[in-house]
C-alpha cells in the first residue's frame, strides 16, 4: 500500500498521531504511531465521542423525537450551530454547561440520571474544543485501507540478550526483541504496540499446551496423547504448521465453526414461541459444516445464505443455505394476528442480519431513530423491505399444526451431508465403471457389472433418503411501511423500498426494486466498512480470548474503538483480498508468534494491561459448554464421529420438557451411537435448551450471540459431578483405563489417565492425590458391591463383562475427578 | 463440612487479599468477563458473597424478597375482582364499536359478532376494608384486608409467549433479562446455600395447560449466575443435585474435595483466580446438594399447615408450590416465581372458573396468612396476577357454557400485598364494560418499577450496558405507584 493512501486514511481520521513513524535512538522496534502522545489534541473518535454519546446523545443525538432544544451534538453543523465554538472552549456553551454549579443549568441535567462529567471528561472537551472541535466520522463507518506493516530493527548487540530472557519467560520491561520473534505481520503490528508501552512477549508456551490449544481453537476437541507424542517429538522446522494444516483440513473444523456461526444467526431446532415445536432444518446446518470444511469463501457463504434463491439455477445447497432467512423464532399460537407476526419477524430479521455481518444495532431505530448511530427509524424500514419477499405467512396457525415437528412453509426435500457425500462417493466410482465399461470383455467384467448394478440400487436408495428443510422461496413483496413507535396496527407511516443506510453506499439498480441478492453484495463488497472487520474481529476473538474491538455485537459508536486498529484493518483487507479466505484468515492467526505464547500471566505487564489487550501473552478461558461435551466424550473414547444428519439427544432429567405444551411431549434419548455424538448436532430446544449445555453458558439461539459469557456456577459443576453423561464418561474411561494397556500397577495407571485427560504428565504429588482417593474408594466398592454395581452400571454403553466391578467403580471415582478438574475444561 | 468452611475461607483470603501483587491483573482478566459484578464481588464482605450492584440501596428497603405468584394464562378479573353490573345487563348484546375499534384483538379477530358477556361469578364484600371479591376465592376474600387489588392494570402483549415475557422482562423482544435475574443483579442473594431466583411451576390438571418458557427466568444478558433454578417435584429437585447411583455423600465428598485438592496445586503453577471460583462454587454445588433436600423435605411441617395450604404430599402442585415458597422465603432466597399454568379460559369457563379457583385459592391465602403469622409479610412483596387478562366479550356462544374469554390487555387486575404495600386497598377502575383501564391506570412497567422500589431500587438507575445501551427492566418507562405504598 503507498504511502499516499495511508495519508489520506490518517487525514480523514484526524488528530490520531500525525507522523507514520517514530524513530528513536537504541529503540529497536519502530512503528506507526499508534500511542497517541499525551500532548496531542484530542481525538473525536476515541476520546470525545465516547463522553458525548454516554452523557448527551440521549437527548441531543441522532433521533429527532427526543430532541431537546433543537441541539444536536453528534453531527459537527449542529453542535457547531451555537453550542460549541471552535476553538474557544470557554466561549461554548457545552463546557459552560457541564461546569456549571447550577443545578437548573447544569448538563447532564439531574432528571436524566446521568452523573456529571469528570473533571477528566472536561479537561478533554476542553481541549478538544481549543484544538479545533474536529469531528471525525465514526471511525468504523469510514472504510478500511491496508496501512502499512511497522517496520521491525533489532539493535544486533540487544537480539541475543533479549533471546536469552525470552527463553527464561523474564520480565522484559525497557527490553528490546528479537528480530525473529515476529513470524507474520501480525506479530509485527502487535510487538509494534508492545514496544511503545514498554514491554515485550511472553515466551512461546510448551509444546503440549500448544497443540491441545490449537485443537479445541480449530477443531474443538482435545488430541490424544498419541498425537501429542508426535507433536511434540516432530522436529521438523515446520512441524507447528503441518500441524495446522492437518486440523484445519479436519472434517471437525467445519463442526467447531459451525457451532460459531449457529450462535451468531440463532440456529436452533425448535421454532422458539408459544409451543416450541421442532422444526425442519437439519440440511441447513449441514450446509453450514460443509461450507466451513470446503473453505466456501465468506462472501459466498453471505450471499448464499441469504439469497441462494435468487442466484440463477440455484443448486440445492444453495438453496438449503436460504435457510438462514427462516431460522427466526415462529409461532402458530392461535390469536396471533398474521400483521403482527409478519412486522416481529421483519423486525428479528433486520436486527439479526445487522448484528451477524455488521455488528450494528440497527434493531434499535424499530421504533425511533438511532439514539448513538445515524441509523434513522425510515432506514430500519428500508433495511426491512429487502425481506418483503419471504414471508408468505406471519402466523403459521394455518398450517403448522401441534405436531413434532411442525409445519414451516416453504420447505424443500433435501439431503443431509453424510447422504450426499455418499452419494457422490458412490457417483464417482459409477463413473468410473462406466469408463471401464468401454473396453473388453475381461475376466473381471462380470464383477464390475454386479458393483454397478449394487451401486445403482444405492443410489437409489440414497435419493429416497431426502428430508424436509425450511427454505426461502421469494414471493411478490409486501409493501413495507414504516410503523410509527414500531406499532403495527398503525398504518399511517410512508411506504419505504429496500434501501441501504443513507450515510453509507447507496445500492445502484436503476429501475429494478433492490432485493436480498443486492443486499448480500453489498454487504461483501469492497467498499462496506463493516462486514471484514467484523469477522475478523470476531476471529480474533477465538484465538486470543478478548476482540480487538471488544464490543464483538456492535461496531456502532457505543462500541469500543479498537485498541489496534491498524491490525484490525490490515485483517480485515488481508481477509479481502484473500477472496474472504476463512482459513487463510485463521491460519494467519494461529501461526503466528503471538498466539504461540504462553498464557501464564506476567504481574508486570498485567498491571499495565490488565485487560490483555496488548497480547503481550496468550488468553486463557474456561471450553464452551459443546467442548466440555466432546471433550468428555473424546477422553473417554466413548466419541462418535459422524459427520451431518440426524439430531441427537443426549439424556436429560425427566419431565424437563413438562412445562412445554402444544403438543406435551417425552423426550427420548438417542439410543446407540447416537448418545455419543458432538453436540453440534444436539437436539436445540430454545425454550428448554440442554441444562448441561444451559449450565455452560450455551445461548438458547433467540436472538443473535456474538460473545458468549462465561459463568461459574454451583449449577455447572453439578452438571460436571452429576450428569449421567458425565458420570457415563467417567465410566468409560475407567475401563479404558484398565483395559487399553498394559500397566499393572495403580501408578502407572494413573497417570496414563492422567494424560489422556490433561495432556501433560503429572506431578507426583497430583498423582497421590487420586491414588489415596482409588485406595479408599476401592476398599469402600469392595465392602459395597452393590454400590460399586450401581455406579458401573449409569449410561447405555456396555461396560466390560470381565472387569471387576469394585475396582472399576474405585476408577470411576477418579476419572470423575479428572473430568471435574479446572484444567480439563481450560484452554491454556 | 468443617473443612469446607475451612477452605473457603482459605480460598477467600488468598483471593481478595494474599494476591495484591499478582492480583491486580489477574482479577482484571476476570473482570474483562464480569467487570460489574467482580467489582461489586470485591468491595462486598469478605468471602466473596455477591451484594449486587445497588449496595448500598438506592432508597430504604420496605421489602427483602418477592414472592411472583403467576396465574399463567391470564385470569379473568371479569369473574374474580372486576364486578361490572353493566356488562351483565348488557349480556348477549353487541359491544359498542366505540370501546372495541382501533384495538387490539387475538382469537377473536375469527369471530363475526363481538357480544358482551356478564360475569359468571357472584361477588361479595369481603374484610373491613369491603374489598369486592369473587365469591369463589372465599379464602382470598379471607385476606382481603391484608392485600392491595389494582384494577387497572395494562399491558401490550396480547399473546400468552411474548405477554410472559413482557411481564417477566419489561419488552417482548427475547434475550433480556427477567426480573428474577435483574432483583438478583441488583441485590445479591441473603442465602448461601440455595439460588437467589428460584422458579416452580404447576398445573391444576383439569385442562391443557399454558406452555411456559424458561426464558421467563433466563439472565438474558446478565451473567448466568442470576438465571432462575426451577425446583421441581419429580426426579432431582433441582437438576443433577442428586448423586450418581452408587455415591453416597461422603464418597461425593471425596470427589469433590479431591478435585478442588488438584485445583489449588494448579493454581501454585497457572496463577489464575478463575480456579478460586471454581472451588467456591463445587464447595456451594455440595452444600446444595443438602440443602436442596432438606428444603424440600416438608416432613417437619405440622399437620395444621399442610392443612392450611391443602397439601397432601410433595406433589408438585400449587398448594406444595405455595408452602415451598415460604420455604425458600425463609431461607433468603431472593425472587420465588410460581408458574400455575392452566388460566386460559377460551371456552368452558363457567366450569373452568370455578376448577380454577378450587386449586389456587386456599393456598394462596394460607401463604399470605402464613407469612404474616411469621412475621414475614413485612418485608415479603406478594403479587399475584396473569400475564393479561380476559375479554369483556364472549368468545363462541354467549348462551352456551362452553362459551369463553378472549385475552385481554386493556384492562385486568392483579394484587399485590406486605413489603410496604398498603392493605385492604382497591386501586384504579376499568369502564363500565370493564374493557379499558379509565383510572389510576397501571402499566407493567410501573409494576416494574415500583416493585424495584419496594427492594430499594431507583429502577433507572439499575441498568446493564449491552451493545452499547444501558438496559432496565423498565425498558425506557415506568413510574412508581406511590398511591399504595404503605
Amino acid at each position: 500500500m503507498g504511502e499516499s493512501l495511508r495519508d489520506s486514511h490518517r487525514v480523514r481520521r484526524g488528530g490520531r498521531g500525525h507522523t507514520a513513524a517514530v524513530w528513536a535512538a537504541g529503540c529497536v522496534v519502530v512503528a506507526l504511531a499508534q500511542v497517541a502522545a499525551a500532548e496531542d489534541a484530542p481525538s473525536f473518535n476515541r476520546d470525545i465521542r465516547p463522553i458525548l454519546a454516554n452523557s448527551c446523545f440521549v437527548c441531543h443525538g441522532p433521533d429527532s423525537g427526543t430532541r431537546e432544544a433543537e441541539l444536536r451534538l453528534d453531527t459537527e453543523e449542529g453542535a457547531t450551530e451555537w453550542a460549541i465554538v471552535a476553538g474557544d472552549a470557554e466561549g461554548s456553551e457545552v463546557i459552560a454547561r457541564v461546569t456549571s454549579d447550577d443545578p437548573e443549568v447544569r448538563m447532564p441535567p439531574a432528571k436524566s440520571k446521568k452523573p456529571p462529567l469528570t473533571p477528566e471528561q472536561i479537561e478533554l472537551l476542553r481541549k478538544w474544543i481549543n484544538a479545533g472541535a474536529e469531528y471525525e466520522p465514526h471511525w468504523a463507518y469510514i472504510p478500511p485501507e491496508r496501512p502499512p506493516v511497522p517496520e521491525v530493527r533489532v539493535a544486533a548487540s540487544a537480539a541475543a540478550d533479549a533471546d536469552a530472557s525470552l527463553r527464561h519467560g523474564e520480565s522484559s520491561i525497557g527490553e528490546t526483541r528479537p528480530l525473529d520473534w515476529p513470524r507474520n505481520d501480525i506479530d509485527r503490528f502487535l510487538l509494534a504496540r508492545m514496544e511503545s508501552r514498554g514491554i515485550g512477549p511472553s515466551p512461546e508456551a510448551d509444546r503440549v499446551t500448544l497443540i491441545r490449544r490449537l485443537y479445541f481453537d480449530l477443531i474443538g476437541l482435545p488430541p490424544t496423547p498419541a498425537e501429542i507424542d508426535e507433536f511434540v517429538a516432530d522436529t521438523r522446522p515446520d512441524a507447528y504448521e503441518q500441524l495446522v494444516e492437518r486440523l484445519l483440513a479436519s472434517p471437525a473444523f467445519g463442526e467447531r465453526m459451525a457451532t460459531w456461526w449457529f450462535d451468531l444467526v440463532r440456529f436452533a431446532t425448535t421454532v422458539g414461541y408459544h409451543g416450541d415445536q421442532d422444526q425442519r432444518i437439519t440440511p441447513y446446518r449441514d450446509y453450514v459444516i460443509k461450507a466451513f470444511n470446503d473453505n466456501m469463501p465468506f462472501s459466498q457463504f453471505t450471499i448464499e445464505q441469504l439469497a441462494g434463491d435468487l442466484l440463477p439455477n440455484p443448486t440445492m445447497w444453495q438453496l438449503v443455505a436460504t435457510g438462514y432467512n427462516r431460522v427466526l423464532q415462529t409461532t402458530h399460537e392461535g390469536g396471533a394476528q398474521d400483521a403482527e407476526y409478519r412486522a416481529i419477524y421483519l423486525a428479528d430479521r433486520v436486527r439479526n442480519f445487522s448484528e451477524t455481518w455488521m455488528a450494528g444495532s440497527v434493531g434499535c431505530a424499530q421504533c425511533h431513530d438511532h439514539k448513538f448511530d445515524p441509523y434513522t427509524q425510515e432506514e430500519f424500514y428500508s433495511l426491512a423491505a429487502f425481506f418483503a419477499d419471504v414471508d408468505e405467512y406471519g402466523s403459521f396457525s394455518s398450517v403448522g399444526g401441534n405436531e413434532l415437528p411442525t409445519e414451516r412453509p416453504p420447505e424443500m426435500l433435501a439431503w443431509t451431508l453424510p447422504i450426499y457425500e455418499r452419494m457422490q462417493k458412490v457417483d464417482a466410482r459409477i463413473a468410473e465403471l462406466e469408463a471401464a465399461l468401454v473396453g473388453l470383455l475381461d475376466n473381471d467384467w462380470e464383477k464390475r457389472r454386479a458393483e454397478m448394478i449394487q451401486l445403482k440400487k444405492e443410489r437409489l436408495d440414497l435419493e429416497a433418503q431426502f428430508v424436509p428443510t425450511m427454505v426461502t422461496r421469494a414471493v411478490e413483496p409486501r409493501e413495507i411501511r414504516v410503523l410509527p413507535r414500531g406499532n403495527w396496527m398503525d398504518k399511517s407511516g410512508p411506504v419505504v423500498q429496500p434501501h441501504t443506510p443513507q450515510f453509507m453506499r447507496q445500492l445502484d439498480t436503476g429501475d429494478r426494486r433492490a432485493n436480498r441478492l443486492d443486499l448480500a453484495k453489498w454487504l461483501v463488497s469492497r467498499d462496506h466498512p463493516l462486514t471484514a472487520r467484523v469477522v475478523v474481529n470476531r476471529l480474533w476473538k477465538i484465538y486470543y480470548g478478548v476482540g480487538l474491538s471488544k464490543v464483538l455485537i456492535d461496531m456502532g459508536s457505543r462500541g469500543e474503538a479498537p485498541q489496534n486498529q491498524e491490525l484490525l484493518d490490515w485483517l480485515a483487507i488481508e481477509f479481502m483480498d484473500s477472496g474472504w479466505d476463512m482459513k487463510h484468515m485463521i491460519r494467519l492467526m494461529v501461526t503466528s508468534s503471538a498466539y504461540r505464547q504462553s498464557s501464564v500471566p506476567r504481574p508486570e505487564v498485567d498491571t499495565l494491561d490488565p485487560d490483555n489487550r496488548l497480547a503481550a501473552r496468550q488468553s486463557r478461558f474456561r471450553l464452551q459448554a459443546e467442548e466440555i461435551r466432546d471433550n468428555a466424550l473424546a477422553v473417554s473414547g466413548l466419541l462418535v464421529n459422524k459427520l451431518g444428519g440426524e439430531i441427537v439427544k443426549p439424556y436429560q432429567p425427566a419431565k424437563y420438557y413438562s412445562a412445554l405444551n402444544f403438543p406435551e411431549r417425552e423426550y427420548t434419548p438417542s439410543s446407540g451411537d447416537d448418545q455419543f455424538r458432538r453436540a453440534v448436532y444436539v437436539h436445540w430446544q430454545r425454550q428448554f435448551l440442554h441444562p448441561a449445555l444451559l449450565a455452560f453458558d450455551a445461548p438458547t439461539r433467540e436472538e443473535c450471540t456474538a460473545d458468549r459469557p462465561i459463568s461459574s456456577t454451583p449449577t455447572a459443576a453439578l452438571v460436571l459431578l452429576n450428569d449421567p453423561s458425565f458420570v457415563e464418561a467417567a465410566k468409560a474411561l475407567a475401563a479404558k483405563i484398565l483395559t487399553n494397556n498394559d500397566m499393572n500397577d495403580d501408578n502407572q495407571r494413573i497417570h496414563w489417565a492422567w494424560r489422556q485427560v490433561l495432556g501433560r504428565e503429572a506431578q507426583s504429588e497430583e498423582a497421590a492425590q487420586l491414588a489415596e482417593l482409588l485406595h479408599k474408594h476401592r476398599a469402600e466398592y469392595t465392602a459395597d458391591p452393590k454400590a460399586a454395581e450401581a455406579l458401573v452400571s449409569v449410561g447405555i454403553s456396555a461396560k466390560p463383562k470381565d472387569l471387576n466391578v469394585t475396582d472399576l467403580a474405585a476408577w470411576t471415582s477418579v476419572s470423575r475427578v479428572l473430568l471435574n478438574l479446572n484444567e480439563t475444561i481450560t484452554r491454556n | 463440612m468443617l473443612n469446607f468452611e475451612f477452605q473457603r475461607e482459605l480460598i477467600a483470603r488468598r483471593s481478595f487479599l494474599g494476591r495484591a501483587s499478582l492480583g491486580i491483573g489477574s482479577m482484571a482478566l476476570a473482570g474483562l468477563l464480569e467487570p460489574r459484578v467482580l467489582a461489586a464481588a470485591a468491595g462486598a464482605k469478605s468471602g466473596g458473597g455477591y451484594a449486587g450492584v445497588v449496595n448500598p440501596r438506592h432508597f430504604a428497603p420496605k421489602a427483602k424478597r418477592v414472592i411472583f405468584l403467576c396465574m399463567a394464562g391470564g385470569p379473568s378479573q371479569l369473574e374474580l375482582f372486576d364486578e361490572k353490573p353493566k356488562l351483565s345487563a348488557m349480556n348477549g348484546q353487541p359491544v359498542p364499536e366505540s370501546v372495541t375499534k382501533g384495538q387490539p384483538i387475538a382469537q377473536l379477530q375469527s369471530q363475526k359478532e363481538l357480544l358482551c358477556f356478564g360475569s359468571q361469578s357472584t361477588f361479595g364484600h369481603f374484610g373491613h376494608s369491603g374489598q369486592v371479591i369473587s365469591n369463589y376465592l372465599p379464602h382470598i376474600g379471607g385476606i382481603a384486608d391484608d392485600i392491595c387489588i389494582v384494577r387497572s392494570m395494562q399491558t401490550e402483549q396480547i399473546n400468552h409467549d411474548p405477554a410472559h415475557t413482557f411481564m417477566n422482562t419489561g419488552t417482548a423482544i427475547s434475550g433480556r433479562p427477567s426480573m428474577g435475574a435483574w432483583v438478583n443483579y441488583g441485590l445479591g442473594t441473603d442465602c448461601a446455600d440455595l439460588p437467589g431466583f428460584v422458579v416452580l411451576t404447576s398445573r391444576a390438571g383439569t385442562r391443557s395447560p399454558q406452555p411456559v418458557s424458561s426464558r421467563q427466568w433466563h439472565s438474558g444478558f446478565l451473567p448466568g449466575k442470576f438465571q432462575g433454578v426451577p425446583l421441581h417435584s419429580t426426579g432431582d429437585p433441582v437438576h443433577y443435585v442428586g448423586n450418581p447411583p452408587g455415591v453416597d455423600r461422603r464418597r461425593q465428598q471425596d470427589v469433590i474435595s479431591t478435585v478442588n485438592k488438584l485445583n489449588r496445586m494448579r493454581d501454585a503453577v497457572e496463577h489464575n483466580p478463575e480456579i478460586a471460583t471454581r472451588i467456591a462454587q463445587y464447595e456451594l454445588a455440595f452444600r446444595m446438594q443438602m440443602s436442596v433436600p432438606e428444603l424440600v423435605n416438608i416432613a417437619d411441617e405440622p399437620q395444621h399447615v399442610l392443612d392450611s395450604y391443602g397439601v397432601t404430599g410433595a406433589d408438585g402442585s400449587y398448594a406444595y408450590n405455595c408452602l415451598l415458597a415460604r420455604r425458600l422465603a425463609e431461607r433468603g432466597v431472593r425472587f420465588i416465581h410460581l408458574y400455575h399454568r392452566d388460566w386460559d379460559f377460551h371456552d368452558g369457563l363457567r366450569q373452568h372458573i370455578v376448577d380454577l379457583c378450587q386449586s389456587a385459592d386456599q393456598p394462596t391465602a394460607a401463604l399470605i396468612k402464613d407469612l404474616k403469622q411469621r412475621g414475614m409479610l413485612d418485608d415479603t412483596l406478594v403479587i399475584w396476577g396473569g400475564e393479561f387478562g380476559r375479554t369483556p366479550m364472549a368468545q363462541g356462544d354467549v348462551t352456551q357454557a362452553k362459551a369463553g374469554r378472549d385475552h385481554h390487555i386493556r384492562g385486568f387486575t392483579m394484587w399485590l400485598a406486605g413489603g410496604g404495600i398498603k392493605r385492604g386497598m382497591s386501586y384504579g377502575a376499568t369502564d363500565d364494560l370493564g374493557y379499558h383501564a379509565v383510572e389510576n391506570v397501571v402499566h407493567v412497567n410501573d409494576l416494574h418499577a415500583t416493585m424495584l422500589y419496594l427492594l430499594g431500587i431507583d429502577h433507572e438507575r439499575l441498568t446493564y450496558r449491552y451493545q452499547g445501551r444501558d438496559f432496565r427492566l423498565t425498558d425506557v418507562a415506568g413510574k412508581v405507584v406511590r398511591d399504595i405504598l404503605a
